[in-house]
């Protein structure tokens, strides 16, 4: 029954860290991107990459795998976003986003391979710790931090308040002198940083395995939209809940209903309070 | 409204472009057709499969080809999508022409390949192992050379129930197509042998710890757990579950808990104790540690494009693609031409076509071509350059 | 740049040679896999046409539909297959049930925003999976259900083109009519401003709604079409991959117009065909496609073939000076007075 919990409880840290993933891509350029959960694919594949086969110590593979996460980031803003923005045509990012993450998806896949592959054990540690293993400790630290860091970034430095002078008011802000496009780059290497220090995280939880990547894009959607958009308090609690609900779903009625009850929690939340538990429609009208 | 114009010339120029790639065909040639999954699920396996048809092949060409003609070998990768495949199916029919068509690698593109070709009158060699997918009435053409379901199935329930003297049978499926068919089937085998399961579940086949479904299982007083899931994540995870708790009871199940993959996402090497699955004898290292001479003889075929080091795959893939495309040169030999209905009559009076898989034999009223006896239970974590040892009896 | 006048000489015989092609398809299709080939393009455009209503005109991200198409094939198989229904009375049926799930998804999910709207689509399409494999001893679970086949002589692949075409010019000229009355601009204009368009008195809602179920219906249809044509249904066939390959064509074709996804429709379809040989790298490429097209052509191909049209057929530019009548008007303002 703890292990349910705790699994629960780390799988739905993850879902939380894609959302802040999503919270960051968000606050400077208004688009959620697709492309979200296979950052965190990413990290999780290039970290069992650089440990396991290049036989670095994990330290490295960690930095490796960070920085894989923000240059895919990059390459999401370069490609995806910027020319998309700038014809300012609705569903377009929506499509790129997505072409770039079946790329990318199509990509590992012919590279590492359709099968999970094994993650490297990070800290010695015992095998028969049940719920004190690292494998669910890792990713909930991980992603507990992460918000934390966040929020310390949007308070206390200047580019985390010329991010969330961006989210409120993109012209003032360029009014202002803000250089948005800049700044817009920088929250997407951000964002690919932590998605891939989030998959790193939780590798040894998930295997290293190219299909994460949409089950997280769909599953952090969900933690984002229950926990509000823009909030990150909001984005961990949405993904504990999501975490649980999964988990407890699955061990009192089987894994056949599992994606039913997760977008029935999300269905009722969003009937209740459409603009999830934190969040707030701050929607300029004319 | 622009309705007319422009579809004009788009139709015109889309329907104008296809009429010229059709393009001619030529009958110096046999074309075979391949519908693999390269990409997507169960692509290892047949990835596996393609190296083994390939070679038989190249062998084949270089001896001369089929009556005289070169083979033209036709891949197509479907990617695991039963649209796709009945496209490319449809294709390979009617378009490319093909005299013979190997595959699909998944069972659900099977189902809806087969009546297709079926249809089109085309000899099909089968290697899904669902038993929906041959019907000596439906589909004539249809030759299995791959074992059942049900022969993997209840190899394994025979070697829990009568080998290792369990009763109390937990199984464990997974939520995808294959999950819940096999589950299902091994449900109905244990309750002819008069056995009900203490507990059974299906999960996610991503789940990322399955401790709660082994601990309920063994609350059940589950002696035997039976995994029918091709997911190696998830039966790594059985396996890591059931050693994280110290509970020793055996697992016996698919094939996929022998694939080495599986020892790398274990936590602890010695959690592959314990653990049988259904397998072959002619993957099998005998009492003398030799394997049956002809798959011997196809293993160092092989073993230059591993570049001489081991065989990292499991064997009875490459085994079974090779032995596809002999059974269409035995049939094509044997009738002496590639009209579809001669191959039909010689395949199904066959008797004991002996390949390096399997010893095939199929009858007008029989469309699985794998003899029971073929079928072994090996110990999982004995894996050796493609092959097992055989479960002590 | 909308037309909503009637058809000039010009157009009509367009219009009348492509009706020409489109009957004649057999004779010069050339064989068999080619005529399944246009069957299916037929079956999707059933699907498509409706669609391309929700998204090309209104501009709701539904890339869920894959479910809809789900329920109306399961639908048709088990209704004219194990209940043994005929096949008309399930197809309508199935249709029916398609708008009605089309009803249910949309009253709750089409106040959200674009986004959100998009991902409950997308789980609702999950969702469908979910349970047709849960509920095996109704769909067959993993082993999937036989897609019956209509009566002769529908049931020949000539046949069967036939009754697709035939389906598929219904549904064509039906959303043809929607877009061609007030409603047209109405939906144009909900899809790019909506606030603006409510202040005109548009029912912004009632509108979405309303097209939305029209595209389950069709959707429905489609999916009882498919079914059949196909021969054989699994859950496998049913993936999400599928939704967004239906939103990509309209996307790629051009929204707002309904030759532009006819046009991405044909232009998809057939691609996996042509890049069959590639095997491995086929889907790779196929998202690396979708990519150049959002990046250099993002109104759609459409567009493409229009700016060509321009530049060999332009419009000719009229003058029409007006000339107001004094006299009547001198006229009117003396009763007035």
């Amino acid at each position: 029954m703890l292990t349910v919990l705790i699994s629960g409880l780390a799988i739905g840290m993850l879902y939380a860290s894609a959302a802040l993933v999503y919270n960051v891509m968000y606050s400077t350029s208004k688009v959620l991107s697709v492309t979200s959960g296979h950052l965190a694919m990413l990290g999780g594949v290039f970290g069992a990459w650089f440990v396991n086969t290049l036989q670095l110590p994990w330290g490295l593979g960690l930095l490796g795998g960070i920085a894989v996460g923000a240059l895919f980031g990059w390459l999401t803003e370069v490609l995806a976003i910027r020319r998309v923005l700038n014809r300012g045509e609705d569903h377009l990012w929506l499509l790129s986003t997505l072409a770039l993450a079946t790329m990318v998806q199509q990509g590992v896949a012919l590279w590492w391979g359709t099968e999970p592959r094994p993650f490297p054990r990070l800290f010695e540690q015992n095998f028969s710790s049940g719920v004190l293993d690292q494998k669910f400790w890792l990713p909930i630290g991980m992603t507990v931090l992460m918000a934390i860091g966040l929020e310390l970034f949007y308070r206390r430095t200047m580019y985390g308040k010329l991010f969330m002078a961006m989210s409120e008011d993109a012209f003032a802000a360029r009014a202002r002198g803000v250089p948005t496009d800049r700044i817009r780059v920088m929250s997407y290497v951000l964002a690919g940083g932590l998605g891939g220090l989030a998959g790193f995280a939780a590798g040894q939880l998930t295997f290293a395995y190219f299909a994460l990547g949409l089950t997280l894009t769909l599953n952090g959607f969900i933690a984002l939209a229950v926990g509000g958009l823009g909030s990150n308090l909001g984005a961990l609690i949405g993904g504990t809940a999501l975490g649980l609900l999964s988990a407890f779903a699955s061990y009192w009625f089987g894994g056949e209903y599992q994606q039913t009850f997760a977008v029935g929690l999300l269905m009722v939340v969003l009937l209740v309070k459409p603009a999830g538990l934190y969040g707030s429609l701050k929607v300029r009208q004319v | 409204m622009k309705f007319c114009s422009t579809k004009l010339i788009n139709s015109s120029a889309l329907f104008i472009g296809l009429a010229i790639m059709s393009g001619a065909v030529s009958a110096q040639t046999v074309k075979i057709g391949w519908l693999s999954s390269l990409t997507g699920p169960l692509s290892s396996a047949a990835v596996a499969e393609n190296q083994g048809v390939q070679l038989a092949v190249e062998e084949i060409n270089k001896a001369g080809g089929i009556l005289g003609k070169q083979i033209q070998l036709l891949t197509r990768d479907t990617g695991g999508d039963p649209t796709k495949a009945v496209n490319f199916a449809q294709q390979l029919a009617f378009k490319d022409r093909v005299e013979f068509v190997i595959g699909p690698v998944n069972s659900g593109e099977g189902l809806a390949t087969t009546p297709i070709l079926a249809r089109a009158g085309v000899p099909n060699i089968i290697i899904g192992s669902v038993d929906e997918l041959t019907d000596a009435t439906k589909y004539p053409r249809a030759f299995r050379a791959i074992n059942t379901n049900v022969q993997w199935i209840s190899t394994a329930n025979n070697y829990a129930l009568n080998t290792l003297k369990k009763s109390k049978v937990a199984i464990i499926g997974d939520t995808s197509g294959y999950g819940t068919s096999s589950a299902k089937t091994a449900e109905e085998l244990l309750a002819k042998a008069g056995i009900k399961p203490v507990y059974s579940v299906l999960v996610d086949p991503n789940k990322t710890d399955l401790t709660d479904e082994m601990t309920k299982a063994r609350a059940a007083g589950a002696d035997v757990v039976m995994p029918w899931t091709a997911a190696t994540g998830l039966l790594a995870r059985i396996l890591n579950a059931r050693g994280g708790m110290g509970w020793n009871i055996p697992v016996v199940g698919h094939p996929a808990i022998m694939a080495p993959q599986i020892k790398k996402l274990l936590n602890q090497p010695q959690y592959w104790e314990n653990t049988y699955a259904a397998g072959y004898v002619s993957t099998s290292y005998g009492a003398d540690g030799k394997l049956p001479e002809r798959t011997q003889a196809l293993v160092d075929k092989v073993r230059p494009s591993y570049g001489g080091a081991e065989i990292d795959v499991m064997f009875w893939w490459v085994a079974l693609g090779y032995d596809t495309v002999k059974i269409i040169e035995y049939a094509a030999k044997t009738a002496g031409s590639t009209d579809p209905a001669a191959i039909q009559k010689v395949l199904e009076n066959t008797n004991k076509f002996e390949g390096v898989y399997a010893t095939y034999s199929w009858s007008p009223t029989k469309r699985n071509g794998f003899p029971d006896s073929n079928m072994a239970v090996n110990t999982a974590n004995t894996f050796k350059d493609g092959s097992f040892k055989f479960a002590p009896r | 740049m909308n037309n909503l006048s009637f058809l000039s000489d010009r157009k009509s015989l367009a219009l009348a040679l492509g009706l020409l092609m489109m009957v004649t398809v057999p004779w010069w299709a050339g064989n068999q896999y080619q005529l399944h080939m246009a069957a299916l393009i037929c079956v999707y455009w059933i699907l498509i046409s409706g669609l391309n209503l929700v998204i090309g005109y209104t501009g709701q991200l539904s890339i869920g539909h894959v479910g809809l198409l789900s329920i109306g094939a399961y639908a048709f198989a088990i209704l004219a297959g194990k209940m043994g229904w005929h096949p008309a009375l399930a197809l309508v049926v199935a249709g029916a049930l398609g708008g009605a799930c089309g009803l249910a998804l949309g009253l709750p999910s089409l106040r959200l925003p674009g986004f959100y709207f998009a991902m409950t689509t997308m789980a609702f399409a999950l969702i469908v999976n979910e349970l047709v494999l849960a509920e095996v001893d109704l769909t067959g679970g993993g082993i999937g259900l036989p897609g019956p086949a209509f009566p002769a002589p529908l049931d020949s692949p000539v046949g069967f083109y036939y009754l697709a075409a035939t389906l598929a010019l219904l549904v064509t000229w039906l959303s043809w009519n929607i877009v061609r009355r007030i409603w047209g601009l109405g939906l144009m204009a909900i899809r790019d401003n909506p606030v603006a368009a409510q202040a005109v008195g548009v029912p912004l809602f009632r509108v979405k709604l309303m097209v939305f179920v029209f595209s389950g219906i069709t959707a429905g249809v489609a999916g009882a079409m498919f079914a059949s044509l196909q021969s054989y249904i699994t859950p496998d066939t049913f993936i999400f991959e599928l939704s967004l390959f239906f939103f990509v064509c309209i996307v790629i074709g051009g929204r707002g117009s309904i030759v532009g996804p006819f046009i991405g429709t044909v232009v998809l379809t057939m691609m996996p065909e042509l890049v069959a040989p590639l095997a491995k790298l086929g889907h790779f490429f196929y998202g690396l496609l979708l990519l150049l097209v959002v990046l250099v052509v993002p109104e759609g191909l459409g567009r493409v073939f229009e700016l060509l049209h321009e530049r060999f057929w332009p419009r000719p530019v009229h003058n029409d000076a007006i000339t107001p009548d004094l006299k009547r008007l001198a006229r009117a303002i003396k009763d007035q007075a």
